[in-house]
Formats: structure tokens, sequence, C-alpha cells
């Protein structure tokens, strides 16, 4: 049986404005808040999109760096910050001088990383979390915040030591590793242990730990220049 | 039913009851039951939503569910009953599959009422990474002054070996019974889980592989494998006893070789100290020894 269309109402198969209003802002992972505004921001300058978004990115870094607040990094995810963390690390932990090996090694520590976000994030959906995939990534890269700190400083002291063979500075650089491997799994512990409910928060953290050992391990093997 | 002045064929008394008023579906039809027959019951709730309370907020989706929903293939809730496991259990399941006890089969103990494929996974994961790590790290070592980077294509080589292994062997020994005994003893799910838990003791073994002394990593290499392969006999026993003596030695003797095999090849593969591979500073060491001794013969 079909139903008649009026000009004067709604179209066929929309339903009415008000319940679909009540579900916005009420479920999580439904992304941005911005959905009522969306057609509004066509029309602004560039200049005005780029500063909002840069500010929200450089935000989110903040909280990533010092854990306080768990609700924003979850509910406004985006994915502009793991993806400029991994280009940068996957550049900097490139270590040999030909130019075709070298966009190999990109290719691995990129497909890595990726792949490991992907398995951490169907881990803890599989295992029951309240979480969605798209903001576990999120987190996650956030978290690399850390390691990428570490991999800068050294490969400064590298720069500064290059000659001189001492102990002393492999040593720092393993410490400094080490640290800032503690403390994205810290970071990433207060946000992504609580979607879970107690009695398996274990067995979501571990693949995680196992995610931020490989990628610190790569970031000490990156030692030895040519 | 008539035709309206929009050529669509309708109701009349249908069409005055629906004129001014929007359906707000709160239970989805599910797609594995027939549509004719879920359509009028679906038509008679949301009529009687949408009469009583049409502002207030719609019911969650299952709140008018009885049965448990049906998932699908592609959504991921479809696979979360394989993950059913808590902390606690599955530390006890990995120390059982390390500690054989010759009358009761941990695995009837703790696995057979809740397979579970986490544990499996990580567990294969784990040794993966670690033979990737160690290996390195035994690179590092021998040719000292050599680039110190991870090669890729071996540790595609033993990820390939030990998922391998860790399918191929329940695949086969599920075939087995199959045609053996015409029933199926044990599921595909525990047989998987079984062998994935039966790698848990390889783990620190790998970081053992390490140390460059040759006995030293045959004998934990054998020792390790005994104890795991012991295990895997242990919860067959059952099964394989019931057949014929010599028929049953052979199938033992089979699982526990192969368990066997999979552990000798990644440490040669990855780990082994052969005399052929000696640091390279030693030829050089017996050279200057050697130079030495000539220059105080001439001397002497």
């Amino acid at each position: 049986m079909a139903t008649t269309i009026e000009d004067d109402e709604t179209p066929f198969l929309s339903s009415s404005s008000q319940p679909m209003g009540m579900f916005t802002g009420d479920i999580s992972g439904t992304g941005n808040q911005s959905n009522k505004n969306e057609l509004s921001t066509l029309n602004e300058p560039v200049l005005d999109t780029i500063k909002r978004d840069l500010g929200a990115v450089l935000r989110k870094f903040g909280y990533a760096v010092i854990p306080r607040e768990s609700s924003t990094l979850l509910q406004q995810w985006d994915l502009w910050g793991p993806l400029i963390l991994v280009t940068i690390l996957a550049i900097l932990l490139q270590s040999s001088s030909t130019k075709a090996s070298s966009g190999v090694e990109f290719a691995q520590v990129f497909t890595l990383m990726l792949m490991g976000s992907i398995a951490v994030t169907v881990n803890s959906q599989l295992l029951g979390g309240k979480i969605s995939f798209f903001q576990s990534v999120c987190v996650l890269g956030y978290c690399l915040l850390p390691l990428l700190l570490a991999a800068i400083i050294n490969n400064t002291l590298l720069y500064i030591s290059s000659k001189s063979a001492i102990p002393v500075f492999h040593i720092i650089r393993f410490l400094i590793v080490m640290a800032a491997f503690g403390w994205a799994m810290y970071a990433s512990t207060r946000f992504l242990g609580q979607t879970q409910q107690p009695s398996r928060r274990l067995l979501v953290l571990y693949p995680i730990f196992l995610f931020y050992f490989l990628i610190a391990w790569l970031i000490i093997l990156h030692a030895h220049p040519k | 039913m008539m035709f309206s002045s929009d050529g669509f064929l309708t109701d009349n008394n249908a069409s005055s009851a629906n004129a001014r008023q929007t359906h707000v579906f709160t239970s989805f039809p599910n797609s594995a039951v027939d549509v004719d027959d879920e359509r009028p019951e679906n038509k008679s709730t949301t009529q009687q939503q949408s009469d009583s309370d049409k502002y207030a907020l719609p019911l969650p989706a299952t709140a008018n569910e009885s049965a448990p929903e049906q998932y699908h293939m592609w959504q991921i809730e479809y696979y979360q009953k394989y993950f059913q496991v808590d902390t606690q259990q599955v530390l006890e399941r990995l120390i059982g599959s390390m500690t054989p006890r010759p009358n009761k089969s941990y695995f009837d103990s703790t696995i057979r009422q809740n397979p579970d494929l986490y544990g499996p996974f990580w567990v294969c994961v784990t040794f993966i990474v670690t033979v990737a790590i160690s290996g390195n790290i035994v690179n590092y070592f021998h040719q000292s002054d050599a680039e110190f980077q991870i090669d890729f294509s071996k540790i595609t080589l033993s990820a390939i070996l030990v998922c391998f292994y860790w399918w191929m062997m329940p695949t086969s020994i599920y075939f087995f019974f199959r045609w053996r005994l015409n029933r199926i003893e044990y599921t595909f799910l525990e047989l998987l889980c079984i062998y994935g838990y039966s790698l848990t003791i390889f783990i620190p073994i790998s970081i053992l592989w390490i140390i460059p002394i040759g006995w030293l990593q045959w004998t934990s290499t054998i020792l390790a494998s005994i104890i795991s392969g012991s295990v895997l006999i242990v919860t067959f026993w059952p099964t394989i006893n019931a057949d014929h003596k010599r028929f049953s030695t052979v199938s033992i003797l089979a699982v526990f070789f192969l368990h066997l095999l999979m552990a000798v090849c990644i440490m040669l593969v990855f780990f082994h100290v052969s005399d052929n591979n000696i640091n390279p500073t030693t030829p050089s060491i017996t050279l200057s020894t050697s130079t030495i001794l000539t220059t105080s013969k001439k001397i002497a």
C-alpha cells in the first residue's frame, strides 16, 4: 500500500525532526557535535576554519600530554593528530641514506603503526568495550606524542654527539625512550581503561603495551646512522 | 482501494487516519525473519507508539526484543562470543598450558566450557614479537658494526611459520578425528584454543635463546617442547587411548614431533650459534696471536 505524497507535507520517508534532534549528543561516537551548524560553516572564511580545527588539534595534544580531562578527546575525535604524528615519526625513523630503501622503511613503519592501531581497537571492541573504532584510533594516535618527543630528542642528541661513541649517551637515550614509553602508556590507560569493565581491563591494556613497546623499540634501534 | 488524485493506489480509510502522522520506528525488523511476518507486527506497535506519545523519546531498539539479536558476519558483535573471558581466566589458562598434570587435563577444567580466541591470538603475536626482538639483539652482538635495523623479511617468515603451525595442526587433527572416529570429539575452536595456549612456554624461552651457548639453546628448546608437548598429549589422551595401541602411540609421537620441529625451526633460523657463526673478531685475535708468536720466534 503506497502512501500519498502531499505537497505541503514533509517528503516521503523522512520522520519528524523532533526525535532526531533528541538523538544528537546523547550517543557517544557520533563525532563532531556541530551537525546543526554544518551549513553555516560553509560560508565562513577558510582562515577561520583552519584556525578552529588547528586549535582543536592542539588542544587535544595538550590533553594527551597532561591527561586531565577524559571526555573531550573521546567525544570530539579527529584523525589529524594521529596522521601528523605517525608521518613525522615514520620520517624520523628512516636511517638509510639511499633513496630506494628509505622509502621502503617509511612504508614499513607507517604500516606497522596503522595495523597496530587497528588491531588494538578491534581487540577492545571485541572484548565488549563501549568505544567506537575511530575514537580508539584517535586516542592511541594522540598518546604517541611523548614517543615522538623522545625520538626528536634522540635525533638531536645523536647529531650533537655524533663522533663520540660514549656509552653514557646510549644509556641516556635508552632512558629517555623508556620514560616516554611509560608516559604514553599512562596517558592511554587513563583514557582507554575507563571504557572497559574492570575484570577485563588488563586484557585490553596488554595489546596497547605491546604496540607502544614495539614503537619504543624502533626508536631505540634508530641509533646508528651511517 | 481506489486511485487518488496523484495517481497512487491507496486505501481510503488508512490515508485519512495516517494523514497527519509520521511513524517513529522503534523496533527494527530482523532481516533473517520473513518480511511478510514482520510487517503487520511492526505497524501495530508503531501505531500504538505514535498514537499514545508522539513527542516522547523513542525507546532504544533493543527494548522490545525478547530473543537475543542475530548478528551478521560483518558486524563486530558477531565475533564477541569468542571473546567472553576475564583476566583471571586467561591467566589460569596460560599457567595451565605450561604445567602438565598426569591425570587432570587443564583443558577439561578451564577451556571446555568457554573456548576463547583472545588468548591464542595474543600469545602468537607476543611470540612473534619476542622472536623478532631477540633475533635483532642476537644480530647486534654478532655483527658489531653492521646496521642495527629490523629485518622485516625474517619477521614475516617467522610470523607465517607460527601462524601456519597454529592453524594447520588444529585443522589436521580435526579432520583426523572426523575420519578416524566419525564424530566430532573436539570442536575446531577448542583445538585452536589448545594449540594457541601451548605456545605460551616459548615466550620466555625465546628470550633465553639470546644467550649464544649452543648446548643451552638445544636443551632449552627440547625441554620446552617436552613440557608443552606433554600438556598437549594429556589433553588428547582420553580420545587417543581408545584406539589401537600402535596407532595411538604413532599419533602421540606425531603430535609431539611436530611441536618439537616447529620450535627447532624457529631456533635455527634466528638464533643458532654454530661454529661458523662465531664473532668475526675472533679470527683477528688468532691472527694477531700467531703474528706475535712468529715475531717472538724470530726474535728468540
